[in-house]
């Protein structure tokens, strides 16, 4: 019984934390995809044909998309 | 192509429509329409025409700006997990309809604030509409009429008939149901599908572009570099940009959000909590895919078309341009999939609002109060239809008469900032419970007349009059008042200066308004119970705090106005078992109360149905103290009653673990008592019948021939033999039973085990004419005691031996090996086990009643021995059949 709980409790607080990595994400998000961030990025050259500031919104978004994918894929299935 | 054929293309493609969700909604509880997947898809309803033509538009002339609109859902997903599961967790929970029923609901069920948001989103929508509708015209026209077009101010009359279908599309499947709150499988499906359509017609393009029309990304680059504008397409430009860049993800955050038509597919729309899950990566990569090759058709257009007023519509231009009409027909369907989601969906969601949240609180509630059932819900369902229509024909002639010199861009900003003024109130409501409703409407005022002064009023102003008087000398001339400019801010673009302004100044007006005067108790306690949803949740309908005095006949009877009087009773008998309460319970609760509320607000609102109830009590006033007082008190109860609850499983689990080891001792010990009772007699007879002997023997010895003497001493040894068989097989028992015999297991060869036994017993089988056959295998190896096996099989042999009755009797010993265990056949020909000994012939001491008349040799406990002896090995032993012809008995051996 005790140990059941105790189980309870660590699953309850893994939720909470692999939730709290998700908000890390979007936190994370606002600052890499505005100002002063972007501007490091805001450049003539350009990759495979993408503008240099596409590719890095670009990219960041791609991340974005796996890494959530990864923190769901792994904790709640 | 001419347009009669274009308009038909249309038709078919909606019947396929009206077809796909006329299944849905016939099939809706299938797999196929309640999936992650279409959840995900319907939040598309994001992407419209805006951004089927709008982006590239954008991406042609002012550059990367058009992305932003994609990146504020792109960072909102993530926080999805946390905000978005807490809107769906209590809109579920109070059966919400709309945005409006939801922030009204905040702040105290507020009749007002829910008509303003009402208005705004209103306001908000129907040039959103209009912009779609916009887009259908003049892609309408480039299909039909030449490569070149101007925008041409002629009347299509194709436009207000797709309209008027859209709104039939909406009308039929979206107003089936009195209660607003019920899923709409039907409309979800077809907006999946869309979905599904739109991004594939446009990565078609897409490719079809820069791989066909281009030799790939590298080369479009390559030839758009040479052009004069590069830098301002393809880079930030500027410090300020980042501002205005800053400013519409902050606008686009808030849309996924607020738009009528999201909360109505992520939040109303939701089936399963779940499904949030899969659209937090899946729903950026939807906008990932559509916005990859935006940039390369944008530049593709201008590399072929030059600085074109036009580029809006590239998507469309290009593959015409290269006469591939079956593509650019393609591409027209894609945009009129964007279309049909996006107004259905938004008209939906802006009827239920303006008939729950506007129309029957304002205008129909006493009507409702009188009338019956079926009267009730064709109103509610007829004022829901006229307002689609009516919605639907505004943006019709919004598109008409005004939106005609704006690019779709501008229309959808426009409109995303008036949508945002919902904000403050909307996500201040979510997590800070001091908020009040007088605060909530004076912020929304403020912030919309703003961002009519900054926008609304200068867009239309330049856009009709083509004056740039009041853009450029402000109201009466005062510069600081320039709109676009406000107190001297020159350094945003129009939109981003004007969602600056109108949130700020909403956002400090809720906050100070809210803290300057004391809380409404009511407003508190919903606050209360949307910030800590978890811990409300558990507390159900006594979430809400209610005193007065109220009669569940006077509540019922409001209720049967609204949902007739089967649904209503079902309802009051679900709620009086819920809280074990007797059926004929006179005086209403505060649960019961809040409980009806709930009832109602699906069909009329959240404010409606707060003030019919309301008519129909009598409530007191509470202090605000008492409120929360009264809160913490039931979270409180909750809680040690769950701590309660738990002790006491756990002692009832304990009791039962308790009862059932009673219960068994008991058993053991009647078993004990028989046992020794059934002992005590088979030891009896042989006893008797030594000591009749022997007193015999005593008495006449002398005078006894010799003969009858022997016969006497005989009598006495085998009675002897007997007696210590028994005594030695009741040992044996005992100590099987209770583990203290230790088997010697080894890998032995059955065939050798049955070899010895049929040895043994040979001389006694000769004697009855029994033959023996075993079973012709080379080796049956298994892991056994022998002397315990041979035991087992001497108790089986024997006892077919003893019954055989055949003048010629048989003994066959066969095998079966399945995976891990080894069965060992005995079969004979002899005359069978009587029926109603069948299932006891493996207990102690039990012996057939038909060979009383002969006292067997037996003690009564070789079979009970043999299966203790079986089941010690990890096996089984059973009788397989037993009839005149024979028996078979089987035991089975592990091989491990």
């Amino acid at each position: 019984m005790l140990f059941f709980g105790l189980k309870q409790l660590y699953l309850f607080l893994m939720k909470k934390r692999h939730e709290q990595k998700l908000i890390v994400l979007a936190i994370v998000l606002v600052a890499t995809f505005n100002i002063p961030l972007i501007l490091l990025f805001d450049s003539q050259q350009s990759i495979w044909g993408f503008p240099a500031v596409y590719f890095y919104v670009f990219s960041i978004w791609l991340s974005s998309i796996l890494i959530s994918y990864f923190i769901l894929k792994r904790h709640y299935e | 192509m001419s347009s009669l054929s274009l308009f038909v293309i249309i038709i078919l493609y909606l019947g396929i429509l009206f077809f796909l969700a006329f299944i849905a909604e016939k099939r809706a509880t299938s797999k196929w329409v309640n999936n992650p997947y279409i959840y995900t898809l319907s939040l598309a309803v994001y992407c419209s025409a805006w951004t089927y033509y709008g982006s590239v538009g954008v991406a042609a002339t002012t550059g990367i700006s058009f992305l932003a609109i994609y990146l504020g859902p792109v960072i909102a997903a993530p926080f999805w997990i946390l905000i978005l599961r807490k809107i769906i967790r209590i809109s579920k929970q109070h059966k919400i309809s709309s945005i409006a029923d939801f922030i009204s609901l905040r702040y105290g069920n507020n009749r007002l604030l829910g008509a303003l948001i009402t208005i705004v989103c209103v306001l908000g929508t129907v040039p959103y509409i209009a912009l779609q509708l916009k887009a259908i015209s003049e892609t309408f026209e480039i299909m039909t009429h030449s490569v070149s077009i101007e925008k041409t101010k002629v009347f299509s009359d194709y436009t207000i008939y797709i309209a008027l279908l859209i709104a039939v599309f909406a009308t039929f499947f979206g107003t089936q149901k009195t209660d607003a709150s019920e899923k709409h499988k039907g409309i979800v499906a077809s907006v999946a599908f869309e979905s599904i359509i739109k991004l594939l017609f446009f990565l078609i393009v897409g490719i079809y572009v820069t791989f066909f029309l281009f030799g790939g990304t590298e080369d479009i680059y390559n030839q758009i570099s040479s052009s004069a504008n590069i830098t301002e397409i393809t880079t930030m430009n500027g410090f300020e940009n980042g501002f205005n860049w800053f400013f519409t993800i902050l606008l686009s955050f808030f849309a996924i959000f607020l738009l009528p038509r999201q909360f109505q597919v992520s939040v109303v729309e939701n089936n399963r909590e779940k499904h949030l899950k899969k659209a937090i990566w899946l729903f950026p990569l939807y906008l990932l895919l559509f916005n990859l090759f935006v940039v390369f058709i944008a530049w593709g257009g201008l590399i072929t078309f030059g600085n074109s007023n036009n580029s809006e519509y590239f998507t469309l231009l290009l593959p015409l341009q290269h006469g591939n009409y079956f593509l650019a027909s393609l591409v027209f369907i894609g945009g009129f999939s964007a279309v049909i989601s996006m107004v259905v969906v938004s008209t939906l969601a802006l009827s239920t609002m303006v008939s729950n949240n506007l129309i029957i609180p304002y205008g129909f509630l006493d009507k409702f109060s009188r009338n019956q059932n079926d009267k009730n819900a064709r109103y509610i369902k007829g004022i829901r239809r006229v307002s689609i229509f009516v919605i639907i024909i505004a943006s019709y002639y919004f598109y008409f008469y005004f939106s005609v010199p704006l690019s779709l861009y501008s229309i959808g900003l426009v409109s995303f900032v008036i949508i945002s003024q919902l904000a403050p109130s909307f996500f201040l409501g979510l997590f800070w419970n001091r908020g009040s409703s007088k605060g909530a409407i004076f912020g929304l005022i403020v912030g919309f007349l703003v961002t009519l002064y900054t926008l609304v009023i200068p867009v239309s102003i330049s856009a009709f009059t083509n004056s740039d008087y009041f853009v450029n000398q402000g109201l009466f001339g005062i510069n600081f008042l320039k709109p676009y400019s406000l107190f001297g801010l020159d350094f945003l673009s129009p939109h981003a200066h004007a969602t600056f302004w109108s949130l700020f100044f909403n956002g400090i007006t809720l906050a100070v308004i809210s803290l300057s005067g004391k809380g409404n108790y009511r407003e508190r306690n919903y606050a209360e119970m949307f910030i800590d949803t978890r811990n409300y949740s558990k507390l159900g309908d006594s979430a809400l705090v209610w005193k007065g005095e109220a009669y569940v006949a006077d509540i019922k009877n409001v209720l049967t106005k609204f949902l007739g009087l089967a649904r209503t009773e079902r309802a009051l008998s679900l709620f009086f078992r819920k809280y074990d309460l007797p059926p004929d319970t006179q005086m209403a609760d505060a649960r019961l109360i809040n409980f009806s509320e709930k009832l109602l607000t699906g069909s009329i609102g959240s404010a409606s149905s707060k003030i019919l109830i309301a008519n129909v009590v009598k409530e007191e006033e509470i202090s605000l103290v008492e409120v929360l007082q009264i809160l913490d008190e039931s979270k409180e109860a909750l809680a040690s009653n769950k701590a309660l609850n738990e002790k006491t499983n756990e002692l009832t689990q304990l009791t039962s673990e308790l009862q059932s080891a009673n219960q068994e001792l008991i058993f053991q010990y009647k078993q004990k008592d028989e046992f020794l009772d059934t002992v005590a007699h088979e030891l009896k007879t042989p006893l008797t019948s030594i000591k009749a002997s022997a007193e015999i023997l005593q008495d006449d010895f002398d005078e006894m021939p010799a003969e009858l003497r022997n016969k006497f001493m005989g009598n006495i040894e085998q009675e002897v033999d007997r007696l210590s068989r028994l005594v030695n097989h009741i040992l044996d028992i005992e100590k099987l039973e209770h583990n203290r015999a230790k088997l010697i297991l080894k890998p032995t060869n059955m065939l050798n085990t049955i070899e010895k036994v049929t040895r043994n017993l040979s001389q006694l089988a000769k004697e009855k004419n029994i033959l023996f056959e075993i079973e012709d295998v080379s080796s049956v190896i298994a892991l056994y005691d022998e002397d315990r096996i041979i035991q087992v099989l001497t108790n089986l042999v024997s006892n077919s031996i003893k019954f055989s009755d055949k003048p010629k009797g048989k003994i066959s010993f066969s095998f079966s090996q399945k995976e891990d265990i080894l069965e060992v056949y005995i079969e004979d020909n002899s005359k069978g086990i009587p029926e109603n000994d069948k299932n006891h012939v493996f207990d102690k001491f039990y012996q057939s009643e038909n060979q009383n008349t002969l006292k067997p040799s037996g003690s009564g406990l070789g079979l009970a021995i043999s299966k203790q002896i079986v089941q010690k090995h990890g096996g089984e032993i059973w009788l397989e059949k037993t009839n005149n012809e024979g028996s078979i008995f089987v035991f089975s051996l592990p091989f491990n």
